[in-house]
Parts: C-alpha cells; sequence; structure tokens
C-alpha cells in the first residue's frame, strides 16, 4: 500500500502557514539557546494574546470581505474608559472592564451601522472613526496614563495558569468561540457566503446586513477586551494602547491565509500568521539585530514565511 | 625549621580571612565577558548618541580590565509602551547581565521592572525616573532645570512680554512631563508671558513640524517657543522657517542633536538647554558594570546640563 507522506495535510488548508510557523519556530529554537526557555515562551504567548485578538477580529471581518483600521485604538479607548471608570468614578473594577467591553461593543456598532445602512466603505470609514475614536482618547487622558489600577484585575493581564498566561488562554477560549461559530453554525456559513459573493447571498434569503452588522459589534467587544487586559497588563490605563495594533493583525491574517476580498480564511489561520509575527518579533531581540535593521529583518522573514507557504501548498497539492 | 614553619602557619592563618575579606569586598567579582542591553524610549538620533556612550564604555571597560563587554542596543520602532515592554520582556529571557533603560512610563514599565529584580538582574534606569517606591539606580541630569534655563532665556529674549507655546514630547514620559511643567513654572512667574498653546509630538519631528505649523497658523501672534523633547524643537524650527517666521519667533530649544547645532548656527534657534546623551550611556554601562562586579553604586547620577548658543556651537 502506497501512502502519501503529507496526506493528511492535504485537507487542511491551513498547512502551508502551520509549516512556515513550524520551521520558524524550529530554527529559531536551533539557532537561540534562550528561545525555548519557558520564560521566553511565555513571553512570545503573553504578547501574542493581544495582538492575537484584534487578529481573530479582524479575520471575522475580513471574511466578510471588510476591514476596520479602528480596532485597534477601539482597544485602546475602551482600555482608558475602564481605567477611568474604576480609578477616576471609582466603580468596581470586573464591572468597569464588562462596561468598556460593552462600549467597544457599541463602538462596532457605529462602525456596522455607518457600513451597512449608509454603505460606506469599511476601509475608508473607519480611518475616520480611528481618528474620532483616538481623539476621544487623547481628549479624555490629554495624553497622560490613568494609574492606580486595582491590583486583583491585574492578575487578568499579569498572572499565569499552569504556566500559560491569562490573557493567552482568553485568547485561545475567544478564538475556538470564533472558530467553532464560523465553521461549524449557519451564521459561519452566512459568513462565509456573504464574503464570496454578497448580492448572490442576498438572493439566497440571508439578511446579509444583520450578519454584517453584528460582526462589527463582535469584532469591536473583542478589542475592547485586549484593551482592558493590556490595562491590567500594563498596571495603567496607557493612551498609547492599540497604536501598534493596526497593521500587524491585518498582516497576521493575510500570511494566515484569510483573503481580503473576502470568503476566505479563518480565525485559527489568522492565529498561526499571527504567531509568525510573534516570534519574529521576539527572534530579533533575542539575536539582538540593530533597530535600524529591524525592519529589513522582519520583513524578510515574513517574505520568506509567505513564499515557503505558497511552495509547501503547492507541493501538498501535487503530492495529493 | 620548626619556627619557620609556625611562622608560615601564623602567616598562613592570617592572610586567609583577608584573602576571603577581599574576595567578599564590593566590586571583585571578575568575569571573562559581560553582555549589556540598552532600550531607549525610540528609535532617535539621541539615543544614537546614549549607544555611542555605551560602546565607549565597553571600551574602556575592555582596555582597563581585559573583560569583553558587548553591548547589545535594542530600540522599540515607536514611542510605545506596549512595544518596549515587548522588548526588555525579550531581552530578560537571554539572561543580560544588566539592562540599562529609558522608560517611556515608569507605571507601564513597572511589571517588566519587577520581571527584571526578580530575575536578580542589575538595572540602571537613564533620562528617566524610576517607578515610584522601586530602587533602581538612574542617570540622567536635572530635567527640571534643563527646562528652565530654556524657559529663561525665551523668557530674556523676549524681554518678559509675548506669547509663547510649549512642546510637550511624550506626555506620559516622565523626563518630558517635568520639562514641560518647569517651564510653565518659570511663565507663570511673568505676567507678560502668555502660554498660548501646548503641542504634543510624541518624540517625532514629523509630528512636531505638523504641530508647530497649525498652532503658529491659530495663533498669529505667537513670538517663541520652548520644547520639552530632542525632536520637538527640530520640528519647530522647520515650521519657522516654512511659515517665513525666521526672526519674529524666537525658538530655544534642547538637546544636541546635530539639526538643532545646524539651526543655531544658522539662526533659526535662538539657542538650546542641552542634556548630555553620551555621557548617560556611558555612565549606565559603568554602573551595570559596577553592579555585576558586586559593587554599590550611587542611586542618582546627574550628568549635567549645557547651554548652546551660536558662540559656543562651533563652526
Amino acid at each position: 500500500m502506497h501512502t502519501k507522506p503529507l496526506a493528511f495535510l492535504t485537507r487542511s488548508p491551513l498547512a502551508g502557514v502551520f509549516l512556515a510557523l513550524a520551521v520558524i519556530f524550529t530554527l529559531s529554537a536551533l539557532i537561540s539557546p534562550y528561545f525555548l526557555t519557558p520564560y521566553n515562551l511565555s513571553v512570545i504567548a503573553r504578547g501574542l494574546a493581544f495582538v492575537g485578538l484584534i487578529t481573530i477580529a479582524q479575520s471575522m471581518l475580513m471574511v466578510l470581505g471588510e476591514l476596520d483600521l479602528s480596532l485597534g485604538v477601539i482597544g485602546g479607548l475602551c482600555g482608558v474608559i475602564s481605567g477611568i471608570l474604576m480609578v477616576r468614578l471609582g466603580l468596581e473594577p470586573y464591572t468597569s472592564m464588562l462596561l468598556a467591553i460593552l462600549l467597544g461593543a457599541c463602538l462596532g456598532l457605529l462602525n456596522g451601522f455607518l457600513v451597512t445602512v449608509l454603505r460606506l466603505h469599511s476601509l475608508v470609514l473607519t480611518i475616520g472613526t480611528a481618528g474620532i475614536f483616538g481623539g476621544a482618547n487623547l481628549v479624555l487622558t490629554r495624553g497622560v496614563a490613568i494609574t492606580g489600577i486595582p491590583k486583583d484585575v491585574q492578575y487578568l493581564g499579569r498572572g499565569d495558569v499552569i504556566g500559560l498566561p491569562v490573557p493567552f488562554l482568553i485568547m485561545l477560549v475567544a478564538l475556538a468561540i470564533a472558530t467553532f461559530v464560523m465553521l461549524k453554525t449557519p451564521f459561519g456559513r452566512y459568513m462565509y457566503a456573504i464574503g464570496n459573493n454578497q448580492a448572490g447571498a442576498r438572493m439566497l434569503g440571508i439578511k446579509v446586513d444583520r450578519v454584517r452588522l453584528l460582526v462589527f459589534v463582535v469584532a469591536g467587544a473583542i478589542a475592547a477586551l485586549a484593551g482592558v487586559l493590556m490595562v491590567a497588563r500594563l498596571g495603567t490605563a496607557q493612551p498609547s494602547i492599540g497604536d501598534t495594533w493596526v497593521l500587524a493583525p491585518i498582516a497576521a491574517a493575510v500570511i494566515g491565509g484569510v483573503a481580503t476580498t473576502g470568503g476566505i480564511g479563518s480565525p485559527i489561520g489568522a492565529i498561526f500568521g499571527a504567531g509568525i509575527i510573534a516570534i519574529i518579533e521576539n527572534i530579533i531581540v533575542l539575536f539582538g539585530v540593530s533597530p535600524y535593521w529591524q525592519g529589513i529583518v522582519s520583513g524578510v522573514i515574513v517574505v520568506l514565511a509567505i513564499s515557503f507557504d505558497a511552495i509547501s501548498r503547492r507541493y501538498i497539492r501535487r503530492d495529493a | 625549621m620548626k619556627r619557620f614553619a609556625t611562622l608560615l602557619a601564623c602567616a598562613a592563618a592570617f592572610a586567609l580571612p583577608v584573602a576571603a575579606v577581599a574576595e567578599d569586598a564590593q566590586g571583585t567579582v571578575k568575569k571573562d565577558s559581560y553582555r549589556f542591553l540598552v532600550v531607549p524610549k525610540v528609535v532617535h538620533p539621541w539615543f544614537d548618541k546614549v549607544n555611542d556612550g555605551a560602546q565607549a564604555a565597553a571600551a574602556a571597560i575592555k582596555a582597563q580590565t581585559g573583560s569583553n563587554v558587548e553591548v547589545i542596543y535594542s530600540a522599540p520602532q515607536s514611542a510605545d509602551v506596549v512595544q518596549q515592554n515587548q522588548i526588555i520582556d525579550s531581552a530578560l529571557a537571554t539572561r543580560p547581565d544588566g539592562l540599562a533603560l529609558d522608560l517611556l512610563d515608569p507605571s507601564g514599565n513597572r511589571a517588566s521592572l519587577e520581571e527584571a529584580q526578580n530575575q536578580k538582574i542589575p538595572l540602571v534606569i537613564f533620562d528617566s525616573i524610576p517607578p515610584e517606591g522601586m530602587a533602581i539606580p538612574y542617570i540622567g541630569s536635572d530635567f527640571c532645570e534643563q527646562a528652565k534655563i530654556a524657559a529663561r532665556r525665551l523668557v530674556e529674549v523676549l524681554g518678559g512680554n509675548g506669547e509663547v507655546a510649549i512642546m510637550q514630547g511624550v506626555p506620559t514620559a516622565p523626563n518630558h512631563s517635568i520639562r514641560a511643567k518647569c517651564h510653565r513654572e518659570v511663565f507663570a512667574e511673568h505676567p507678560g508671558i502668555k502660554v498660548v498653546a501646548e503641542g504634543i509630538d510624541n518624540d517625532s519631528i514629523e509630528t512636531a513640524q505638523q504641530q508647530a505649523a497649525a498652532i503658529m497658523q491659530a495663533n498669529p501672534n505667537l513670538k517663541g517657543w520652548v520644547a520639552s523633547d530632542a525632536a520637538g524643537p527640530i520640528g519647530i524650527g522647520q515650521a519657522i522657517v516654512e511659515a517665513g517666521k525666521q526672526g519674529k519667533v524666537t525658538l530655544v530649544g534642547l538637546d544636541n542633536l546635530p539639526e538643532m547645532l545646524d539651526m543655531i548656527r544658522e539662526g533659526v534657534a535662538d539657542s538650546s538647554s542641552a542634556s548630555q546623551p553620551e555621557l548617560q550611556g556611558y555612565w549606565s554601562v559603568m554602573l551595570l558594570w559596577a553592579q555585576a562586579t558586586g559593587a554599590k553604586v550611587p542611586g542618582y547620577l546627574d550628568t549635567g546640563n549645557a547651554f548652546l548658543t551660536k558662540e559656543n556651537v562651533g563652526g
């Protein structure tokens, strides 16, 4: 009986990006003696958690054929609001965090409403709303961090459970829910149908605008969750939270096989992509790469990862 | 012979505790090599000068002691505390012999600093102050005095009258916020001086230029500028030149980047109150090395300020 060595992978569109991630992980472990230490792996996992949450949110929107450039800013604003609620207004910390996540959902609702009802292009619209939300952040904080976040909620950002950072575990839960909904429920199938062909989905009787609106709401809530977790991580509500959560999640999703045109990809692939970026950011420091070379080095690794993904997919297809 | 042996034994008995004390004395643990990490606020020419000073200290230690000293300079691409913490955390994973940091926000950096202390990695903070309650040696100039030198000079040039503006830098960075506060204190002492605007440039020359241009548009009677970071005055100077206000708006700058010195030579800026980044980098490495050898180090080291004018910046 002739068995094809990679036959088990051929069924999965994630094979290429997973192999790219595995290769980068293995090379990093071989080259740096520090890479595989439990401390370093927890550093990578903790960093991945925050960008990972935004990546999950962005990949859900990208499957619909939408892009939301305000997600990082929503995270920052909601983080600051949670800080204001619990420090300045003295609200119960967990209630403050929940209210901030609810605000994130409302900001997502605003984006979704303007996209679906006024038929505005999500990419262009969210450039504008990112400015509004970011501006509100500055007005509220005047650029100064809110300190005095209660110690007990800091566990959500700094704590560990069986050696795994709490925010990483929260990200995994969000990933599991998003994946289940997108791959195993009618709602998820509607998302892919809309992303593939919006007009066709309408003709099939799918309530297209309702689905799009709901995904924007969920994406806003997930972004806010990332923001409040980062507040718990830092122990302060920094106005700059989310500033670097704009392009990396989109790049991660694309590396992970999510098409910007919609209808293709999954949050798991996007998280693999985010994992590649997180490892690159880590090894650049472990290897002591000059800050002036970091852009080139990380860019080259990303190009190599994408190329490896494309080549391995071709190989797997031929092998099948 | 017996007497000689007894004498030798006595000498040895006397020498042993002396040797033991010498072994335990501060600053006597020597290694063949040291690896120190320098993490500034952001990729920025001012911090390149810090790195130059750090590398000079590494060379000096090598020349004097024979120990190899590697200084790794790792800077965030943007002035973002999240990104800076990620770099610090990754750097800690490499178990360095010491870590020199310029904090973007002491409270926001606290968790990473606590982790370093848990791992017993020597720390030095430069150009900033430690988080409240954390005993970490720090190096810098007197930020407030540096700002006051600049603000007093502006008041003097304006004859104690006129509208002025302040560029804040990164508002969460303690050195920047201290300077902005001290600028305001000096201006408040002079009733003829009115602060009509404050900008935030986040240590970016481009942002400083945009902010300054907009502020000068909105305040046509503006007579002078001071800044709280090194990027600020360079952006302000560009905006002054672009607006054709050279000679009408006085800029008293901050620090000694090459562009700042050029602006003083060309008359775009009146002067600059400069900290000395090379010295901050040099002494950061020296204090890390001293800690790594077991020596005690001062809690604070002042590297001083210089006042730069056309007369002393040279051609």
